[in-house]
């Protein structure tokens, strides 16, 4: 697979946040946690690929860039050469590209070459904020990363879209590797009738999928124990809403079958939205807000590959 | 705990804890699925359209299975604290810890602690299960005595304790109660310790 070409020799590693529906505060987390994390010796560059709706940039304070995700695109300028500083030491960020509606539309060979000059760049870590949504350029972006974060808020409509993200993502992914492994025709064939099948679902694909051929079953249940999802729960309004975590955790391993680990939860905080519209970074001028305080657990949680124990009263330590 | 096969695993993972997890934690994680997979919490509504009846039953099962297969491995016996039947899950002790407890003459806070630690238990394993706060098992194993405002109370906690571990409650209360009172016949016994036992005590009636 691609991956492993692109991750050959590679110095740093790449984490990326996604999440189902917009409005979760992803941005808000991704630029959080750069920043946590720079303020704490780590060398971060954040990039933001959402190419819908790029505005990273106001998340760290800093005004719009000249140059952005486009020039790589559209004028072959070196990813690296579009890293800028933020106010922040540490921190580099490479714009999105606001401009560019087409972007959605990136050729898969750019891509391929995106990833290339991802690893290129010299940093510790690069976070990358991907759009909402399920689209197969974000997929793609998302399945690239050592480190795959989700972002969820304590609502209805953000958990159903999360799990539609994840099960996007492990469908596109197990496209992917068939098709590297030659499997093309099985996979295609295999979703052409799936109605015939009676495939309903992605568990249903998965287990006619593993019944096809010992090979097969061998390349699936390796990928589906290499696919582990970070959790995120964002804008928690009460105590009852750390318990969201572990159960959207519970069910990603239980239902879905994958592996997942629940990171962090950060509270509502109004303050957040209003440093936002000043353009100041939450980070610095909040330090030691309980908000900050949530990313900072959540930022090394992440860091050492650990997750939240949730005690009995709901506190999360 | 010795000796955990692949399928003690299995079942640890289904309750979604490490296989070091103690008793309590069990328990607490098998509420909390049984809760989640029985409820309709938004995490479960989310995903009931793809979602059978018959899927949410089989990880109730499964949740159910795991959890009584790792409390048969605890051991699960009725007993009575301060006339009060309650119900005690303990950890087995194997054959040389056996003879180890065996050949103790009379228990101390540190004899006591010791087998504490061998066992692998953590105090506040001990305070979760049993709801009793953790520095008076604290106090126990450090022969602070001054922490107790009376025998009842200490006698409660002591067996409270030997249940857990699984040890002799009768012969583990006697022969610490026995250190209790001697201390408290000695000086050490004077006005400053139940000053401090007061002052605890007025914490607990403010929690």
């Amino acid at each position: 697979m691609k991956d492993n070409v692109t991750h050959k020799n590679k110095k740093c590693e790449v984490w990326a946040v996604g999440s189902g529906k917009g409005g979760t505060g992803k941005s808000f987390i991704t630029s959080s946690i750069g920043i946590h994390l720079a303020s704490k010796g780590k060398k971060i560059v954040l990039v933001d690929a959402d190419f819908g709706a790029a505005n990273l940039h106001t998340f760290v304070g800093v005004g719009k860039p000249q140059n952005s995700l486009t020039d790589f695109f559209e004028k072959k300028t070196p990813l690296k050469d579009l890293v800028v500083n933020c106010g922040v030491s540490d921190l580099g960020l490479v714009a999105g590209s606001m401009r560019s509606f087409e972007a959605e539309n990136i050729k898969s060979q750019q891509k391929v070459k995106f990833f290339k000059h991802i690893n290129q760049i010299e940093t510790d870590i690069i976070l990358i904020d991907l759009g909402a949504g399920s689209h197969f350029n974000t997929m793609d972006t998302f399945l690239l990363a050592d480190k795959m974060i989700v972002v969820v808020a304590p609502e209805l409509t953000a958990i159903e879209n999360l799990y539609q993200f994840i099960k996007s993502a492990f469908f596109r992914k197990l496209r992917l590797v068939l098709d590297a492994h030659g499997l093309k025709t099985t996979f295609q064939e295999t979703w052409k009738d799936r109605e015939a099948r009676g495939i309903k679902s992605l568990k249903d694909l998965i287990e006619y999928l593993i019944c096809v051929s010992p090979q097969v079953r061998d390349i699936i249940s390796r990928e589906m124990s290499d696919f582990n999802l970070h959790i995120v729960v964002n804008q928690m309004r009460n105590g009852q809403d750390v318990f969201i975590g572990s159960s959207v955790k519970s069910i990603c391993m239980k239902f879905l079958g994958f592996n997942a680990r629940y990171s962090g939860s950060v509270e509502y905080d109004e303050s957040v939205t209003r440093c936002i519209n000043r353009k100041q970074p939450f980070m610095v001028t909040y330090p030691s807000s309980p908000v900050a305080r949530a990313i900072g657990k959540l930022s090394e949680n992440l860091l050492e590959g650990k997750e939240i124990i949730i005690g009995k009263n709901g506190s999360a330590y | 705990m010795e000796a955990h096969t692949e399928e003690y695993n299995k079942y640890f993972k289904v309750l979604e804890l490490s296989p070091k997890a103690a008793i309590s934690e069990i328990r607490s994680s098998y509420q909390r699925l049984k809760t989640l997979y029985s409820g309709d919490s938004i995490a479960i509504t989310a995903v009931s359209d793809d979602f059978s009846e018959e899927q949410r039953q089989n990880i109730l099962s499964q949740i159910e299975e795991a959890y009584t297969k790792l409390s048969d491995l605890f051991k699960n016996s009725e007993r009575i604290v301060d006339g009060k039947p309650k119900n005690y899950k303990s950890v087995i002790l194997d054959d040389s810890l056996r003879k180890y407890v065996a050949d103790i003459a009379s228990f101390t806070g540190s004899e006591l602690r010791k087998i504490r630690e061998k066992l692998g238990i953590e105090l506040h394993d001990i305070a979760g299960f049993t709801r009793i706060r953790r520095q008076y098992f604290e106090d126990i194993e450090l022969e602070r005595f001054s922490g107790f405002s009376s025998e009842v109370y200490l006698k409660g906690y002591i067996l409270a304790y030997a249940h857990y571990l699984s040890l002799d409650p009768a012969k583990v209360a006697n022969d610490y109660i026995a250190r209790y009172k001697a201390w408290k016949d000695s000086d050490n016994g004077s006005n400053n310790g139940k000053l401090q036992s007061a002052f605890r005590n007025q914490e607990d009636n403010n929690r």
